[in-house]
């Protein structure tokens, strides 16, 4: 769940936002006090399209309630009875004297359990055909025998497994009934965080708020399996995520991902991908990339656990992921609300957040790389209640076709993301503190670079100081944080003209179209220079096709071009420059300071 | 802090904000039953990041108690008004 706060949880389920959403009928059988679950539950059905209206039945008084008295809130209409019968409560015996008790106590009180299950159970069905969800019974924090339970047939331990056993097979023959493993949740969050002693003595509440967010959550998990709400396709970004670092700039050899520590830890993680694909799970790959770049890991990577072949649509290109989103559903023919999009960025995440929140985000924070296989194993978006032999061939059957289907790419949905970055762009002249990262960006860019010439601190020092020439860079801060200096651009003047010896951007500023900013920025200072012609140029590589035609597609006309060089030109006095209007704040402090023609 | 604590209150038990006070309780809030006051023990402990003793949580009664447990809390600045 996201992290709001419990006090706000019930401000975000308004009246508005529910009351045009289908009803969601929920009992819960309890012999604990467990209200506060309440919010959680409302929100998780919420979130996939329902109103929940929430009862809970007479305290400890399950059995009553499911003999359908007068007065139960076991009625016709309920979708699902949440049934918590926690052990300590039904039977202290088995939990607090486990060891004086005999064998024949022992099975007794089995006995007496299996049948209280039993009429429980029938008194449910008889009322209702709703899907019950039994909370299995918890294992021991720690077992009555302590060290000798697990070596023992007949241990405590082993007594509770055998009751979740027995309970197990009841519900399967009860139909429409399963059995919410209480362990699972105890286990992630860890004894000391799941149980909550105070309000277990001040008012029989054993559970902890984060323990009942994560009981809520184990819930849903059958829930959306149920109504088909569970998802059916993940769509992972590569760099970052698959592996460490940027391919673009790294190069094959160069990005994380091995047996060993720190690859190790990419591997694991798409082993717990290659498991989603074994059940029937869809993987697709949207990435701001070159394809042969991503691909060329794919095949020639030995590390890789994942194949080309189980891949089952990709967007490898430098569009905006939105519409690469809805590519892949069309593609697959599946909805966008079957879609997981996994992502190591901000601004993608919140970019898909807001343009297509039928698409669950699962944002994998950077630097914990270590995580991202526990978030994914079990955020519980693909389970699903059946597995058959058909689920292990899915991937095979979905296979990218050759023709692309045209989709609407809205841009108006884009300009209002853009803008609600807040995006704060400066350019300025270098400084001494600018001149490393400045040599760095030069050394390291190779995507969005227009010529890949590769400057030391002394080459960008040299240039800054000479008469002939100016250095600048472009920062870039939004509402996310201030990522830093982000653009180079080496100018050199000869007579008349300002030629772009150098022009980049990092990966990290793409797609959202800073670079006119900085390119207008750079051209006024040409023309403070006194310069009256700019000169771009472009030197293709394997890695910056995409720029090739950056300085055409802005206005300047083509006056050199072969296989190894382009270059162009463009008039100062005609620039009419076409900044987008989504900036929140654009600076250049080339007004402020005096700016004397540059000797010709 | 009392700003932050006041809206809590409001949010747990439905009541308009302008109608509590230091001297509100379970007397004048009609909605602060027992469950909603584990409620609002449980959303003040996740607002300002405590934890409170059993008790402390006993004696939070009313929004007296409530205020003063919290001053109780050293270093008192640690809870940004």
């Amino acid at each position: 769940m996201e992290n709001i706060p419990f006090s706000q949880l019930q401000k975000k389920l308004s009246s508005e936002s529910l009351s045009s959403l289908p009803f969601m009928n929920i009992a819960i059988l309890r012999n604990v006090t467990i209200e506060p679950i309440e919010v959680y539950l409302r929100y998780l059905a919420y979130q996939i399209g329902f109103n929940a209206r929430i009862s809970f039945g007479v305290y400890d008084n399950i059995f009553q309630e499911s003999a359908g008295k007068q007065g139960s809130i076991i009625t016709k209409g309920l979708d699902y009875v949440l049934v918590f019968a926690q052990l300590e409560t039904l039977s202290p015996n088995l939990i607090c004297d486990f060891a004086s008790l005999k064998k024949e106590d022992i099975e007794q009180e089995k006995l007496r359990i299996k049948n209280y299950i039993i009429s429980v159970l029938s008194g449910i069905r008889e009322q209702t055909n709703a899907v019950i969800l039994w909370h299995s019974f918890e294992l021991p924090c720690t077992p009555a025998l302590g060290i000798l339970d697990s070596q023992m047939a007949d241990g405590q331990s082993e007594m509770i497994m055998e009751l979740n056993r027995i309970t197990r097979n009841l519900l399967q023959e009860t139909g429409n009934a399963y059995l919410v493993d209480m362990n699972h949740p105890v286990k992630r969050l860890g004894i000391k965080e799941f149980y909550d002693k105070r309000f277990w003595h001040i008012a029989k509440s054993p559970y902890s708020l984060l323990a009942l967010a994560e009981i809520a959550e184990e819930d849903f998990k059958f829930i959306r399996a149920l109504k088909g709400k569970n998802k059916k396709c993940v769509v992972l970004d590569c760099d970052n995520v698959l592996w460490g670092k940027v391919i673009g700039e790294e190069g094959i050899s160069g990005i994380t991902l091995g047996k060993t520590y720190p690859g190790s830890i990419y591997r694991e993680f798409q082993k717990v991908i290659l498991n989603l694909h074994n059940k029937g799970i869809l993987i697709a790959l949207c990435s701001k990339n070159n394809q042969e770049d991503v691909w060329g890991v794919f095949e020639s990577h030995p590390d890789m656990i994942l194949k080309k072949e189980h891949i089952s649509a990709d967007q490898i290109n430098w569009e905006d992921k939105a519409t690469n989103l809805r590519r892949i559903a069309g593609h697959l023919n599946i909805g966008l609300d079957s879609l997981v999009f996994i992502d190591d960025s901000d601004f993608e995440i919140n970019l898909i957040r807001q343009i297509l929140p039928e698409v669950t985000v699962v944002h994998l924070p950077k630097d914990k790389a270590m995580d991202y296989k526990d978030i994914l194993a079990s955020c519980g978006l693909f389970d699903s209640l059946i597995f058959s032999a058909e689920d292990k061939k899915r991937g095979a059957m979905y296979k990218a076709d050759e023709q692309r289907k045209k989709l609407v790419c809205q841009t108006t949905d884009l300009k209002s993301y853009y803008k609600s970055l807040e995006m704060v762009v400066t350019t300025n002249l270098a400084d001494d503190f600018s001149k490393p990262r400045i040599a760095q960006l030069t050394q390291k860019t190779n995507q969005f670079n227009l010529t890949t010439k590769r400057y030391s601190e002394a080459d960008i020092q040299e240039f800054s100081k000479s008469r002939y020439s100016d250095v600048l860079y472009l920062k870039l801060k939004d509402k996310f944080g201030d990522m830093g200096i982000v653009g180079v651009c080496i100018v050199i003047y000869k007579e008349d003209t300002a030629v772009f010896d150098t022009f980049l951007l990092s990966c990290r500023a793409l797609g959202r179209k800073v670079e006119e900013v900085f390119l207008d920025n750079c051209l006024k200072l040409c023309r403070l220079r006194g310069a009256k012609l700019a000169i771009g140029e472009y030197f293709p590589t394997n890695k910056n096709i995409q720029v090739k035609d950056f300085f055409q597609e802005r206005g300047f006309k083509v006056v050199e071009k072969n296989g190894t060089k382009c270059i162009t030109s463009l008039e100062l006095n005609n620039h009419t420059p076409d900044i987008p209007d989504f900036f929140h704040e654009i600076i250049s402090d080339f007004n402020l300071i005096s700016i004397k023609e540059k000797h010709k | 802090m009392k700003e932050r604590v006041f809206q809590i209150i409001s949010d747990i038990m439905n009541w308009p904000l302008e109608k509590i006070n230091n001297d509100s309780s379970p007397d004048d809030i009609e909605t602060w039953d027992s469950l909603n006051q584990m409620n609002l023990v449980l959303a003040l402990e996740e607002e300002f990041g405590l934890k409170f003793t059993d008790e402390q949580i006993v004696g939070m009664v009313n929004v007296r108690s409530i205020m003063e447990t919290l001053e109780s809390f050293s270093p008192v600045k640690d809870i940004e008004p």
